[in-house]
């Protein structure tokens, strides 16, 4: 069967449909709020930390992203906790709410294709996302601005965005994990569940079971344990295994961004820092190319997570 | 009792030596009146002082009365006696009484001899002292300087040392001030013989001489050629000068910086890039046969082309290419490495800022990854897209 005119007839109704109702829930006013309530305290704890140093720093913009003070985490730390949550929250009831409403079968009624339906049911979430992350963005450099009286310069800004567009590839991976949650199980609950368990899995409880693993995999040498050592091989297992977490994945890549000293996300050699001058920043370019794997698996798990959700939602049947 | 007749031997032997001094003029007796030099030169307009002395030899003690006569007019001739002008002295038996003639020679009294005349006037015992006193100019100050080595040669980085013999030839003690004469910025200072103190000026007793060093740096960036430096030696109104001279010989001077100043380059992890070093002879010689090497961090390979440069001149410079390849494994950032130009001896380095960026083959990849994502979504489109 040949399909008729365009997969994404549609795709914008639906899209804006969900971006309106997206915007005007309460759900998504609750979590707004938590995140922006959390991020400006860690920010406020940042300013203060800022101008207790009187150092030099070319980069005094992206140390309020990254910079933590006292018990508060640091506003990344909070982003990379929140936005999972707000990702879950907007996806986790997407296509079984529709289903338990009895309004699937309706919207497919009209000429809107299954493909643009759930692509414009995740662009919406995406753009949501974008929305507060962008707000919160501006809110930063404003209040970093206003308080520290330092202008960011042309690569912090560029940094910064760079950073935000990840953070979105980021929320994206959840978006799509929520969303193929909510398409294979029929109960919104059950979605919500699964998609919150998965995420605590993922962020709280793997940084703990991939030393554990890794170890069972790879054990450390007894001579180096000795001396304090960390043996090779076990290092490098931890690092795949952690990688598995999205959260660790997006860690590295704040890290490579916003700090600029940053050489190297892997095990580092004696012999590769011979002759390195400590601390110097690497260029916009060079940072880039350090979190790029991370930044690739990120798109790319968005991409084929929202692949697999859309494969599972056109094998569906609706009617029922 | 042992103790005390110890101590006794030393007193005794002292006694006889004092009798043997005391018994040298048995055979002269009577009273004299001494003194060293009974004729003097004295200048016009100043205050000299004679020493004279009455002596008893085997005389009992007696009263003399003193006096000065054949004084010229103007002058003013006092006795003095324990600082005192006196009028009487007395001699004990076999001793003296010291005396001092103070002459107040007035600055316009007429050159030539007068002879005074000093009495001591007993009770039928009278001796007398005739003194010629010369008013003529005094001998004026003299005073000779001479280097032992007054020709010396070396770089402009060395130090050039001149030993100074300076002699009092004149008849008093002066103070000598001395002064040196170089070319411009050359840097000079005058410090004892043996020692590091530096000095402007050198007390020199009276016939003796003293030795001085002199010590010249001449500037570091100065050109091969004989320098002149002239040492001039005062006191009062006398001054003696010599000439020295110091031959600078030229010597390369290196340094190395990129084009235009710039100590800075970019690398690629395991690929090799040029770097441009410009190697300047700032010296006053030429530096020939000029090696090019460095310092890299551990498993670079740096190699410079050409390896080494034949000769530069004088405020001359070359280009080389340092051709530096950091090693594959190489991290993302600023490394240092120096780099080193050596002529005989001479040689100069500079720290070079390389920044590594590694190879963006994997950012390909990467894109490749996302594009296989894509390739994916797009199959499952057209596998599963319903009508």
């Amino acid at each position: 069967m040949r399909r008729e005119g365009s997969p994404w007839q549609g795709l914008s109704g639906v899209f804006l449909k969900e971006l309106a109702d997206h915007l005007s829930s309460v759900r998504m006013r609750v979590l707004e709020w938590l995140v922006v309530l959390t991020a400006v305290a860690a920010l406020y704890g940042a300013i203060s930390a800022i101008r207790e140093t009187t150092q030099e720093d070319p980069f005094v913009l992206l140390k309020l992203f990254t910079v933590s003070q006292g018990k508060l985490p640091s506003f990344v730390a909070i982003l990379g906790f929140l936005i999972p949550l707000m990702a879950i929250g907007l996806g986790f009831d997407a296509v079984n709410g529709e289903h338990n409403r009895r309004t699937l079968s309706r919207i497919l009624a009209q000429p809107i294709y299954r493909d643009a339906l759930l692509a414009g049911k995740f662009l919406a979430g995406l753009a949501t996302i974008a929305i507060s992350l962008l707000c919160l963005w501006l809110l930063v450099v404003g209040l970093g601005v206003f308080m520290l009286g330092v202008p960011p310069s042309g690569e912090e800004i560029a940094r910064s965005l760079v950073f935000l567009v990840f953070a979105l590839a980021y929320a994206g991976v959840w978006l799509a994990l929520a969303m193929l949650y909510s398409i294979l199980f029929r109960s919104p609950a059950t979605a919500a569940l699964t998609s919150l368990g998965t995420w605590l899995l993922l962020a709280v409880l793997w940084p703990m079971l991939a030393p554990a693993l890794a170890e069972a995999i790879a054990p450390p040498n007894v001579r180096l344990q000795i001396l304090g050592l960390p043996t090779l091989a076990t290092l490098e297992w931890t690092q795949a295994l952690m990688r598995i977490s999205p959260s660790h994945l997006f860690g590295e890549v704040v890290l490579a961004l916003l700090s600029p000293s940053t050489r190297s996300l892997g095990p580092v050699f004696m012999d590769q820092l011979q002759g390195a001058v400590g601390g110097a920043p690497l260029a916009f370019a060079d940072s880039l190319a350090v979190a790029w794997p991370q930044a690739v698996a990120l798109v790319a798990g968005m991409i084929v997570l929202f692949a697999a959700g859309y494969v599972a939602f056109q094998r569906q049947e609706v009617r029922a | 009792m042992r103790a005390s007749a110890l101590f006794a031997i030393p007193v005794i032997l002292g006694l006889a030596v004092a009798a043997a001094s005391a018994e040298t003029p048995k055979d002269v007796r009577g009273l004299y009146l001494l003194t060293d030099y009974p004729a003097v030169s004295v200048r016009p307009g100043t205050t000299s002082t004679l020493s004279l002395r009455l002596q008893n030899y085997g005389l009992a003690p007696e009263r003399f009365a003193l006096s000065v006569e054949g004084v010229p007019q103007g002058w003013v001739a006092t006795l003095l006696g324990g600082g005192q002008p006196v009028a009487a002295a007395m001699p004990a038996a076999d001793a003296n009484v010291p005396l001092q003639l103070r002459l107040d020679v007035p600055a316009n009294a007429g050159l030539g001899t007068h002879n005074l005349t000093v009495s001591a006037a007993g009770q039928g015992n009278r001796v007398e002292l005739p003194i010629a006193v010369t008013l003529a100019k005094e001998l004026p100050a003299k005073l000779a300087v001479e280097a032992t080595l007054p020709a010396l040669r070396g770089t402009p980085k060395s130090s050039f040392d001149y030993s100074l013999k300076i002699k009092n030839d004149s008849g008093r003690n002066l103070t000598a001030s001395f002064a040196a004469e170089a070319p411009r910025n050359f840097e000079t200072s005058f410090t004892e013989a043996y020692g590091t103190q530096q000095l402007s000026s050198i007390p020199i007793e009276a016939g003796q001489s003293k030795e001085i060093k002199l010590k010249v740096r001449p500037p570091s960036t100065i050109d091969a050629g004989k320098y002149p430096i002239s040492v001039a030696v005062s006191a009062e109104d006398a001054t003696a000068k010599t000439a020295l001279s110091l031959e600078v010989v030229g010597q390369p001077q290196l340094t190395i910086s990129g084009r235009d100043g710039l100590v800075s380059g970019r690398a690629e992890a395991g690929a090799q890039s040029n770097i441009p070093v410009v190697v300047a002879n700032t010296g006053s010689a030429p530096a020939d046969n000029v090696e090019l090497s460095a310092t890299a961090p551990s498993g670079w390979k740096v190699t410079f082309e050409p390896k080494t440069i034949d000769m530069i001149a004088p405020g001359k410079d070359a280009e080389v290419q340092a051709q530096i390849t950091p090693t594959a494994k190489s991290l993302a950032g600023d490394y240092m490495t120096t780099i080193r130009a050596s002529s005989r001896g001479e040689s100069a380095t500079t720290q070079f800022r390389v920044a590594v960026s590694t190879s963006t083959a994997w950012g390909m990849a990467g894109a490749g990854i996302i594009g296989a994502a894509l390739l994916l979504m797009v199959g499952a489109v057209s596998r599963f897209g319903r009508r």
